[in-house]
């Protein structure tokens, strides 16, 4: 954690400088921005790597790269840092979206507009943010149970189907919405589909893995799995395939490079392709909406599209 | 009741306590649902307690020894992430003896620390607990690690293979719980290592040469880690970063809920595995059972405190004491 932490900083540091140098001559924007925990995962690494790309293609952009490492204490400090640079504006990855308001607060009424990017602050907070820009997390819920409805109908079964469900971590608002959009959806599109079981599988593929084991026991009649992303999604492919359980549909959420081959092999049907590069120049171009004066709707969503086994081919591998 | 006094069924109650829970919560589970005791359910949850029980037999000596490790869950996620890397470049035969070599580095560190310069274990553990983590991913550069060929590799045997009709991380649990459990008990190393952790002080006078019963404790440790590591990646043959974390705690409480003392001295590899079983098969039992999840952390905190209040109760041969 530490030596990563120190790269992070000399790398934002270096990164700082170099703009300072240019933008001096040219007298752009500067830009500021907080990750959540750059290195945790692979999205979370690409996604600081296209922002930095996307800065360094515009002339007009000089960004100061930060990563909280995951600490809220260490994010709230490089808000008030950004504040001190006087920074044009502010694009934050919460940390968490309760304890980042009183930073956001004070960033407000410093004059610097906020944008949250990828996981959005708490309700109590929309006050001091200009915009959020990220995914939308209920439509993905949705679109994933219309995968899986549209698959059913396809192999007649849409009226006698059995789902179980396995979640993110209990209490993140990923986790929460996607599995909102998905419940909601799914009764709407296949009425008959009944969800039997729903459980968290914390994110995590070996947690996702035990969960559907214990699933595979308790229900003999399992036809399609809906995970909260792929990485459990493949759990729990890992899980069937082990008990030679065969046909069983299976769709997930942001498609991980797992999740795609699985696709290519055939075992697993579908999910939802977020590509962490859209994500971030999506944030990127908001903030310089805000500052170019454009009028913009308050939740600012890039699009996330359906893959499936049928259409895979016109989306690249997943990096992460 | 024959030949049996009552004070030797008393005897035996006090001595498995913890078995006597284990009894109790196995047949509560099994009447709230019919499959819980079917063969290949049983299979499943000793297979996947496996790789929680490997790392909790080595944290035992760790423990029996006076102090504690908390670096065995990021540990066991950077021998994951290190075996799974090096399988694709420079194939399986190298990277599982590379992996070892370089998991047990970490151990001995941890252990000259802890053993040689004496410094407090929850301190230098509760580092590494973070260290390793950054070590890892500067490693990995926090990508998820897969192995790319998953169907033409005989590296899944160790997770995912079956010698007798019995899965190998059962086997392999089971022989290295034999081994240690003999080590533990029956040689002069598993006396000093009781010794060393009962008291101290008086183990030194004794003769024993407590930095290096301590340092060997921590080598074991890290060798179980490594193995279960090999499992893990073996196993799913790709992983997250995070693949072990938290890990730490559940190990821990396995190898206290099976009696082991967190003051040292005290604790046996038998009861860690019994430990390790009723964790698992609390898991497992109320995913049966169907209760909303948030309501299984307080159910699972719940059951443990029972179990241990069992155990306890069962030594002191009644169900509430005054004085401890």
């Amino acid at each position: 954690m530490k030596l990563r932490n120190i790269l992070a900083t000399t790398t934002a540091a270096t990164l700082a400088l170099a703009g300072a140098a240019f933008a001096d001559g040219h007298g752009g924007y500067k830009i500021g921005i907080t990750q959540n925990n750059v290195g945790v995962d692979s999205y979370q690494t690409t996604y600081e790597k296209a922002f930095i790309a996307a800065a360094e293609a515009n002339d007009n952009v000089e960004a100061v790269v930060l990563d909280a490492g995951g600490d809220v204490a260490r994010q709230i400090a490089q808000m008030e840092d950004l504040i001190q640079q006087e920074v044009d504006a502010i694009i934050i990855w919460p940390t968490n979206g309760e304890a980042v308001i009183p930073a956001v607060r004070k960033a407000h009424k410093a004059g610097i507009p906020v944008v949250v990017t990828n996981s959005n602050i708490a309700e109590a907070g929309f006050e001091f943010v200009k915009s959020f820009s990220g995914p939308d997390n209920i439509t993905q819920g949705s679109r994933s149970a219309e995968i899986m409805c549209d698959k059913f109908k396809a192999m007649g079964i849409e009226n006698e189907a059995q789902v179980v469900h396995i979640t993110g971590q209990p209490g993140y608002t990923t986790a929460i919405e996607r599995a909102k959009g998905f419940d909601d959806r799914l009764p709407e599109v296949c009425p008959n589909v009944t969800i039997v079981d729903t459980q968290p599988g914390d994110w995590n593929r070996e947690k996702s893995q035990k969960v559907m084991e214990a699933f595979l026991v308790k229900y003999d009649d399992i036809d399609g799995v809906y995970a909260g992303d792929d990485n459990m999604g493949v759990g729990a492919l890992n899980a069937a395939k082990a008990a030679g359980r065969e046909g069983i549909i299976f769709v997930g959420a942001t498609n991980f490079a797992v999740g795609y081959e699985a696709m290519e092999r055939g075992e697993y049907w579908g999910s939802i392709y977020q590509s962490p590069v859209d994500d971030a120049e999506a944030a990127l171009k908001t903030a310089l909406d805000i500052l170019n004066g454009k009028e913009l709707p308050f939740l600012n969503y890039f699009d996330t599209p359906k893959i499936t086994q049928g259409n895979q081919s016109e989306f690249t591998k997943p990096v992460f | 009741m024959g030949g049996v006094t009552k004070a030797q069924i008393g005897s035996f109650l006090a001595r498995q306590g913890i078995l006597i829970a284990f009894a109790l919560f196995m047949i509560g589970f099994a009447l709230a649902n019919g499959r819980f005791l079917d063969p290949d359910n049983i299979m499943g949850v000793i297979r996947s307690s496996a790789i929680l029980g490997v790392m909790a037999l080595g944290v035992t000596f760790v423990v029996i020894s006076g102090n504690l490790d908390l670096s065995v869950g990021s540990m066991m996620s950077f021998s994951t992430i290190v075996v799974l890397d090096l399988h694709d470049k420079i194939g399986p035969t190298m990277a599982i003896p590379l992996m070892f070599s370089m998991t047990l580095c970490l151990g001995a560190f941890v252990g000259f620390l802890v053993g040689y310069l004496k410094l407090n274990s929850l301190i230098v553990t509760l580092g590494m607990l973070s260290a390793i983590h950054g070590l890892t991913l500067t490693y990995s550069g926090g990508k998820n690690m897969d192995i790319i060929d998953k169907e033409g590799t005989w590296f899944s045997v160790f997770g995912q293979g079956s010698a007798l009709g019995i899965p190998v991380p059962i086997l392999i649990f089971v022989l290295l719980a034999a081994f240690l459990g003999i080590l533990l008990s029956k040689t002069p190393f598993g006396r000093k290592v009781y010794a060393v952790g009962g008291n101290g002080v008086a183990s030194t006078f004794s003769g024993i040469r407590r930095p290096r019963v301590v340092f060997m404790c921590y080598i074991l440790s890290a060798f179980c880690v490594a193995t279960a590591g090999l499992i893990q990646a073996s196993r799913s043959l790709g992983s997250q970063n995070t693949v072990g974390q938290g890990l730490e705690l559940e190990v821990l409480a396995a190898v206290i809920l099976g009696g082991a003392s967190l003051l040292g001295g005290s604790g046996t590899i038998f009861k860690t595995v019994i430990g390790v079983l009723i964790l698992g098969f609390i898991q497992n039992g109320l995913l049966l059972v169907g209760l909303q999840f948030y309501v299984q952390f307080v159910v699972t905190w719940v059951i443990i405190i029972l179990a241990v209040w069992l155990d306890i109760a069962a030594k002191r041969g009644k169900l509430w004491s005054p004085i401890a």
